[in-house]
């Protein structure tokens, strides 16, 4: 039987603790869920576990599995375990599977050189492993014309044809958007109905809820509470994990409804169609929006959300239809706030420098800067660093202080909180409705996340449907339930 | 045979035709820019520069139309090349034809043979590279890659014919006839090209050893070694191959200056050698194949990026 033993795990890197000694057992179909905040260290410790650390970073302590000491043994030998008794999952699918080889030889290929089963076992097998997967003819494609779930389950089949039973899941479900999240944990929780054990590391309070088991709040390398998952969830002890539960998007507060519909519309959009590749992304979309008020796009990944939103800004050209903007408004009024804060600033340059070059782009009163970094909860010190050496928060922040001293009619935000932790991702949300409120600033939020654009936006417009898409009144009870 | 295969070939037979045209008609308005009286040249060629007097020119000239109106000469010109009739060389007297098919077949030898050294050398010296960055083999591998790489073959051939035949005695400096006499002027070519390869193999390797799948492959139960053979060849092979295309410029220009330099019977000599001696059906001739060698080794270097990436083949 399977068991799992971690006694004082700590990682260090040059004589820096990155996650704390910190210990758990887990026996044989017993299911442990970390939780955390991104960059608490809880990836570390998967690849503590699995033996996978980079190098210059060392760990210290026992891990136990089966009775065996992986600590003690070489590099070689704990590869052999790899698979075969130990499992990881891997986080993004697309990327874990070889893009020139099928998927079904993907699979293959375990049986056969990892499990150890002759050639035509092997076919057999990952046959079956296809079928039973509902992927029966997509065994020969590559991994570049699978859907994002179809290679979620040929990466998972391809982690578990060598048969072992301890599955260590990190962040399986980064990035996802519900219906595929909810997908993953399916199959998670069918590896333990399958008699595995599971240790799965998550930011995503919902993954925890749904997989069930014992929890462990996480937070800098220290683990703050322990339990079972509903009691954890329900009535969290810790200051912490009360901020952690209610920062759910589900959980948050409702929000003040808002409407000006004598407003001229900031910007109108009539019968837009939009084709790349010879695929139509979307077809004849129309949509009108306030000053101020708060717009959700949803849609699988794919489906031209950023598209769409390069089109309103003006940044590339509608096959058919039109955007028009209020008249009188400069272009640079309409904005955008980017998914990756790191990725939407130079690195080489003091956000300070950053700042100083927009104000003389623009010629803008560098005066304002003062009051808006009070408001965003910036502070001073801050300017003298550099895009890497703030957190995503306050890059984010930034990102929208940046925005906001060109005075926008119009934000487009991308996904702008799909990088940050969930507290962090409710204050940085609550921040900016209250902006574009105070500012009648429109804003569009594009995310995956239903809860997210249910709790924040005033109506929402789903892409990916062949319907033709209808603006909706904006009024709350035309939201999704 | 797929369709995409097909859809190359047919381009490729089409990308030919082009380069037949502009090949030809550059080598004819150069032909006729060089300096110096052409109708002398040709029968200095021909007769020996000691007994060229003013005779001789006119009735070469008279009898290769040399005095005719250039457009319509061009256009006598393009009539011929469309029939296939590129003439006979005006030094030897032989059809342009048969002399191509001799010297085609050397240069193809050395070419070839300078590909799949290049391919011997470059990639698992780089591959080695990329597995180990920053270490010491990495380090003196990119030194010599540049070193080599900033050479004109032309200098690598004179540094490998002074240390393999003058110094070491080992190998022949100059001529053909054995295999011995391929190695030097196929190294001299080699060696810039596995320069190029080494470094784009290693960059290849490094990205994929640090990419996810790799790990992934790993992580499900392969060792390093099957890892490396299922996931990490093919995919550095990709760009390799690929960029091989790109050095074929190094390589067709390589093979003019290197033949001359070993004194290998191949296209590249001959045309410098035409040149010289203003033998303008040779000259064409020569240019004419090895614009077409460029075309046929492209179009190679497409069916092995087909071969090696699945994705480029339409399901």
């Amino acid at each position: 039987m399977t068991s799992l033993h971690v006694d004082r795990l700590s990682v260090s890197a040059n004589d820096q603790v990155l996650v704390a000694p910190f210990s758990f057992s887990l026996q044989a179909g017993q299911c442990l869920t970390l939780l955390g905040e991104t960059g608490a260290g809880k990836s570390l410790l998967a690849q503590a576990i699995m033996g996978t650390l980079p190098a210059g970073l060392t760990a210290q302590g026992q891990i136990t599995l089966d009775g065996e000491d992986l600590m003690a043994l070489t590099l070689p030998r704990r590869r052999a375990i790899w698979g075969r008794r130990l499992i990881l999952l891997p986080q993004e699918p697309w990327h874990a599977l070889d893009p020139l080889m099928t998927a079904e030889r993907q699979i293959q290929e375990t049986y056969r050189h990892a499990a150890g089963h002759d050639t035509e076992r092997a076919v057999r097998y990952a046959r079956q492993d296809l079928v039973s997967l509902g992927l029966d003819t997509a065994g020969a494609r590559l991994p570049g014309e699978l859907s994002g779930g179809m290679a979620q389950r040929v990466a998972f089949a391809a982690a578990r044809a060598a048969g072992g039973k301890m599955v260590i899941a990190d962040e399986p479900t980064k990035g996802l958007d519900s219906a595929r999240r909810d997908d993953v944990v399916a199959m998670l929780k069918q590896t333990l109905a399958e008699g595995g054990t599971l240790l799965t590391i998550t930011h995503d309070v919902e993954v925890a809820r749904q997989l069930g088991g014992r929890i462990m709040i996480l937070r800098n390398g220290d683990c703050i509470e322990a339990g079972p998952a509903d009691q954890v969830l329900q009535q969290p002890i810790s200051e912490y994990g009360r901020r952690l539960v209610a920062a759910e998007p589900s959980r948050w507060a409702p929000r003040r409804q808002y409407s000006r519909p004598d407003a001229p519309p900031v910007i109108e959009a009539t019968q837009l169609s939009k084709a790349r590749g010879g695929r139509t992304l979307f077809s004849e979309i129309s949509l009108s929006i306030a000053p101020g008020e708060i717009v959700g796009i949803s849609g699988p990944s794919g489906c031209g959300k950023s598209t769409l939103g390069d089109l309103l800004l003006g940044l590339s050209r509608p096959d058919r239809g039109q955007v028009r903007r209020a008249p009188g408004v400069a272009a640079r009024r309409f904005q955008k706030l980017y998914q990756d804060p790191p990725a939407a600033f130079a690195p080489h340059w003091t956000l300070d420098t950053l700042l100083k070059d927009l104000i003389r782009q623009h010629r803008l009163d560098a005066t304002r800067i003062p009051p808006l970094m009070d408001r965003l909860g910036l502070a001073n010190v801050l300017l003298d660093r550099y895009p890497s050496d703030v957190s995503g928060g306050e890059l984010q922040r930034f990102a929208l202080l940046r925005a906001l001293l060109l005075d926008p009619v119009m934000l487009f935000a991308d996904e702008p909180t799909s990088r940050l932790d969930p507290i962090t991702q409710q204050e940085t949300m609550a921040l900016l409705i209250e902006l574009a409120r105070e500012r009648e600033c429109a804003v569009m939020l594009v995310s995956h996340d239903e809860a997210l654009i249910r709790h924040s936006c005033d109506r929402c417009l789903s892409l990916g449907n062949a319907e033709p898409h209808r603006p909706v009144p904006s009024t709350a009870s035309s939201l999704p339930a | 045979m797929s369709q995409a295969i097909v859809r190359l070939l047919v381009s490729r037979l089409l990308q030919a035709g082009l380069v037949a045209w502009a090949v030809g008609t550059l080598t004819f308005l150069l032909t006729r820019a060089l300096p110096g009286d052409m109708a002398y040249r040709i029968a200095a060629g021909r007769y020996g520069y000691e007994n060229v007097d003013r005779d001789a020119a006119q009735a070469v000239a008279s009898e290769l139309n040399l005095d005719s109106h250039p457009l319509s000469a061009y256009a006598h010109w393009l009539g011929d090349l469309l029939q296939g009739k590129l003439g006979h060389s005006l030094v030897s007297g032989e059809p342009v034809w048969q002399e191509l098919g001799h010297q085609l077949g050397h240069s193809l030898d050395l070419a070839l043979t300078a590909v799949v050294l290049a391919l011997l050398i470059g990639p698992p010296l780089g591959m080695l590279a990329g597995l180990r960055r920053g270490k010491a083999l990495d380090k003196a591998s990119l030194v010599a890659a540049t070193g080599l790489r900033s050479l004109p073959p032309f200098v690598i051939g004179l540094l490998l014919i002074m240390l393999f035949s003058v110094t070491l005695g080992w190998l022949p400096a100059a001529g053909h006839g054995t295999a011995a006499h391929l190695w030097l002027p196929a190294l001299s070519l080699a060696l810039g090209l596995a320069a190029v390869s080494a470094r784009v193999s290693r960059n290849a390797m490094a990205r994929v050893a640090s990419a996810p799948f790799y790990a992934f492959a790993m992580t499900k139960g392969l060792s390093p070694q099957r890892t490396f053979w299922r996931h990490g060849l093919r995919n550095v092979g990709v760009p390799v191959v690929a960029y091989l295309g790109v050095q074929l410029i190094y390589l067709i220009e390589g093979v003019v200056v290197v033949e001359s330099l070993f004194a290998w019977p191949g296209i590249g000599h001959a045309l410098v050698h035409a040149l010289v001696a203003r033998d303008v059906p040779m000259v064409q001739g020569t240019a004419l194949a090895m614009g077409l060698l460029f075309v046929a080794l492209n179009t190679l270097v497409d069916l092995a990026c087909l071969a090696i990436d699945p994705r480029r083949r339409p399901a």
